[in-house]
């Protein structure tokens, strides 16, 4: 690290005094933290903007995933904040709330780049508190039903009719589940982190329930089903300790026949499933209910001691106005519904996107509440609770909303 | 100024150094931190008031509220049944294998050795290889049961509330038990023989002679062992990070990896440092085991 540090001083030094006799001293530097690798937007979009020499200088550092809302208040609270952060949506409330972020609604409101009205409706509730905008969306993402068609065929089902209702997804998976075969009928992920909660929260709203009514009839039905499915074995038992990425593995390698997981999938399963899928839109409660989908990925925000305000704000509204390189060049999915997404050309894929787009529609931000981690330990653990069986599903959530009601106050 | 010079290159000023270098670092480095940690424990702390020292004290609200939660005595519980089984299962294993080896047939030492790497393995990597033995479907350790006719349908290792600490405690056995059989060998090669020798003429047989020479003799190697194992299985967080999570709710969940799931997922930072001071009061009660078992030693 000190010799990272050293280098880092080294290279800045050497730039500020080029950039003198370049007699462009007047340079801004902007200083940009994400998560993403060299093969992924930020980098990529950084560099492409100091190509242009707008007299704004953006200077970009990796951060880890797990560290990145340590590390952002760390620095916060120590004055050292980048200008510019990405941050995963459900924390972003966590930072407007209390005035670290910048309150970006001006200057949205006279942008001729940024639009509020272009994004889903989703992504743009998870950037704003109290009726205002503290932040931009990156990307987005969502979850759905992936299905393999063949394992339809075999089991005398149509594979162009994948479950609608969750009475037909349990009934489809009793079909499907062929445990001499080692293939279970449906994986999905109740781990106890936020990937459960990511999972659990679509089921409980499109019966009706949310995370301030996570004890509604609906939500009830909705861990009953689950429970279900767990029970009969329709799904592993490591679905509980098992994140979404390593569940999907068990699909793609024929030992599921559905999966519940996100667009993220896509790349991995087009290399590695030996046979034919396709993606749905999330069964709903019955025939007719109101949809409804998880949401994921990060968002932009600027945090509020930044010296240079409007040169970070012109920066963002560059990575905006990029958003329609996301899929082509990133395989990430922009959060606006006025870009329509090129093809691929890989069919299964170019289906699946339909699909997501569709499902993005539906997608609600987790909260948005500042105690949102708290919120989603009561959730994680009501499902555990349930679907381990040391309480019915009533029992688990009613634990879980007095849990939330202590947190809303 | 001489005088103090001189008395410091040889005298008693070089010996007062030697004690207050190691007692200034441990001060700064471990002192500090620790009176910080129970100074955040009574304080209301979040992720804002982090970089500040003037927080609101709270008096003993954290303490109350953490044992008015319905986790808290089985996560306890946990914690001892982690720490006594984990404890109980190195030290028996490891004793056995360090007399196995004490035989000394050809090649000993060299195996000796080679059971160095389970110690030397990061725990994240542990867990992970420990993970994928554990796994209920395809887990080598079920398919070894089955063939073996131990059991009929799989164990969910990492997923059944009656087997995920089980699951922890048995890859934490693996992991420490090599420590142990090294601790132990130096220990058993610091017996002077001729103790058996006149034992053997005596016509002690093999039991009598572990039970009156080896075990008296190793008796601070058995302490220290045992404190040790306690301050080692207290920190063992990796392997809970990346078998069960602490899951399925809470069954396996212990007091380390749930002060870290307190500060750094929900970021209440004075609950974390609450349950960091309750482990600090057992950990202390393993270095005064420790302290006392080495002592012995240097006198003997």
């Amino acid at each position: 690290m000190g010799i990272r540090r050293f280098a880092i001083l080294g290279t800045v030094a050497l730039g500020a005094s080029l950039a003198a006799f370049a007699a462009s001293a007047e340079d801004v530097t902007i200083s940009v933290w994400s998560l993403d690798r060299d093969i992924q937007p930020a980098p990529n979009l950084i560099n492409d903007f100091n190509k242009l020499n707008t007299g704004i200088k953006v200077e970009y550092r990796q951060i880890q995933f797990d560290d990145v809302v340590s590390e952002a208040m760390r620095a916060y609270s120590t004055g050292q904040a980048p200008d510019i952060i990405a941050v995963d949506n459900p924390e972003h409330v966590l930072f407007s709330s209390r005035g670290a972020f910048l309150d970006l609604t001006d200057m949205i409101a006279k942008s001729s780049v940024v639009k509020a009205e272009n994004y889903f409706p989703g992504p743009l509730a998870s950037v704003t508190w109290e009726g205002k905008y503290y932040g931009i969306p990156k990307a987005t993402n969502t979850i759905a039903l992936y299905y393999n068609k063949d394992m339809f065929k075999a089991k005398g089902l149509d594979p162009n009719k994948p479950p609608q209702t969750w009475d037909e997804l349990v009934e489809m998976a009793r079909k499907l589940t062929d445990p001499a075969a080692n293939v279970y009928g449906l994986t999905f992920s109740a781990k106890a982190n936020e990937e459960g909660t990511f999972q659990f929260l679509p089921w409980a709203q499109m019966a009706g329930g949310s995370y301030d009514a996570i004890n509604s009839d609906g939500a009830v039905k909705a861990l009953d089903v689950w429970k279900k499915i767990i029970d009969e074995k329709l799904a592993s038992p490591d679905t509980l300790t098992r994140g979404q990425w390593d569940s999907t593995g068990t699909f793609n390698s024929g030992n599921a026949a559905m999966a519940i997981s996100g667009p993220w999938e896509l790349d991995r399963m087009v290399k590695e499933a030996k046979f034919d899928w396709g993606v749905a839109l999330l069964p709903v409660p019955e025939p007719g209910a109101e949809r409804s989908s998880a949401m994921g990925d990060f968002n932009w925000a600027i945090f509020a001691n930044t010296e240079h305000p409007a040169e970070a704000f012109k920066v963002l509204e560059y990575f905006v106005s990029q958003d329609d390189r996301m899929f082509k060049d990133f395989g990430q999915l922009p959060a606006r519904s006025d870009i329509s997404i090129p093809e691929t050309g890989e069919p299964q894929k170019d289906a699946a996107l339909k699909v997501f787009v569709e499902q993005l529609k539906y997608a609600k931000p987790r909260g948005p509440h500042p105690a949102w981690p708290k919120i989603s330990k009561a959730i994680q653990d009501a499902i555990q609770a349930a679907l381990t069986g040391q309480m019915s599903s009533k029992q688990a959530l009613d634990q879980a909303a007095e849990k939330i009601k202590a947190v809303l106050g | 100024m001489k005088r103090i010079l001189s008395s410091v290159t040889d005298g008693k000023g070089f010996d007062i150094g030697l004690v207050v270098l190691p007692l200034g670092f441990l001060f700064v480095m471990s002192g500090l931190p620790l009176v910080y940690n129970v100074v955040m424990s009574f304080q209301e702390v979040d992720m804002f008031s982090l970089g500040s020292f003037a927080r609101p004290f709270v008096g003993f609200r954290n303490y109350v509220d953490l044992f008015s939660q319905h986790e808290t005595r089985p996560i306890l519980f946990n914690t001892a049944l982690f720490v006594v089984a984990s404890i109980a299962g190195q030290f028996a294993i490891g004793f056995g294998l360090a007399l196995f080896f004490w035989t000394n047939f050809p090649g000993a030492s060299w195996l000796r050795g080679l059971f160095l790497v389970s110690w030397v393995m990061p725990g994240l990597v542990v867990g992970a290889i420990w993970n994928w033995i554990l796994s209920g479907d395809f887990g080598v350790l079920n398919f070894l049961l089955r063939e073996t006719g131990v059991i009929d349908g799989n164990i969910f290792w990492r997923s059944d509330p009656n087997y995920s600490l089980w699951a922890v405690i048995i890859a934490n056995i693996w992991l420490g038990t090599s420590f142990n059989m090294i601790l132990l060998s130096v220990g058993l090669s610091g017996i002077p023989k001729d103790l058996y020798e006149a034992a053997e003429l005596d016509g002690a047989n093999a039991l009598q002679r572990f039970w009156t020479i080896t075990l008296p003799m190793m008796r601070s190697t058995i302490g220290a062992i045992i404190a040790l194992g306690l301050i080692f299985t207290l920190q063992q967080f990796d392997l809970f990070a990346a078998i069960t999570s602490g899951g399925p709710n809470n069954t396996s969940n212990v007091t380390q990896y749930w002060a870290w799931d307190l500060s750094f997922r929900q970021y209440d930072f004075a609950k974390g440092a609450t349950i960091s001071v309750i482990m600090i009061v057992f950990v202390m009660f393993a270095s005064v085991v420790y302290v006392r078992s080495t002592r012995h030693e240097v006198r003997g």
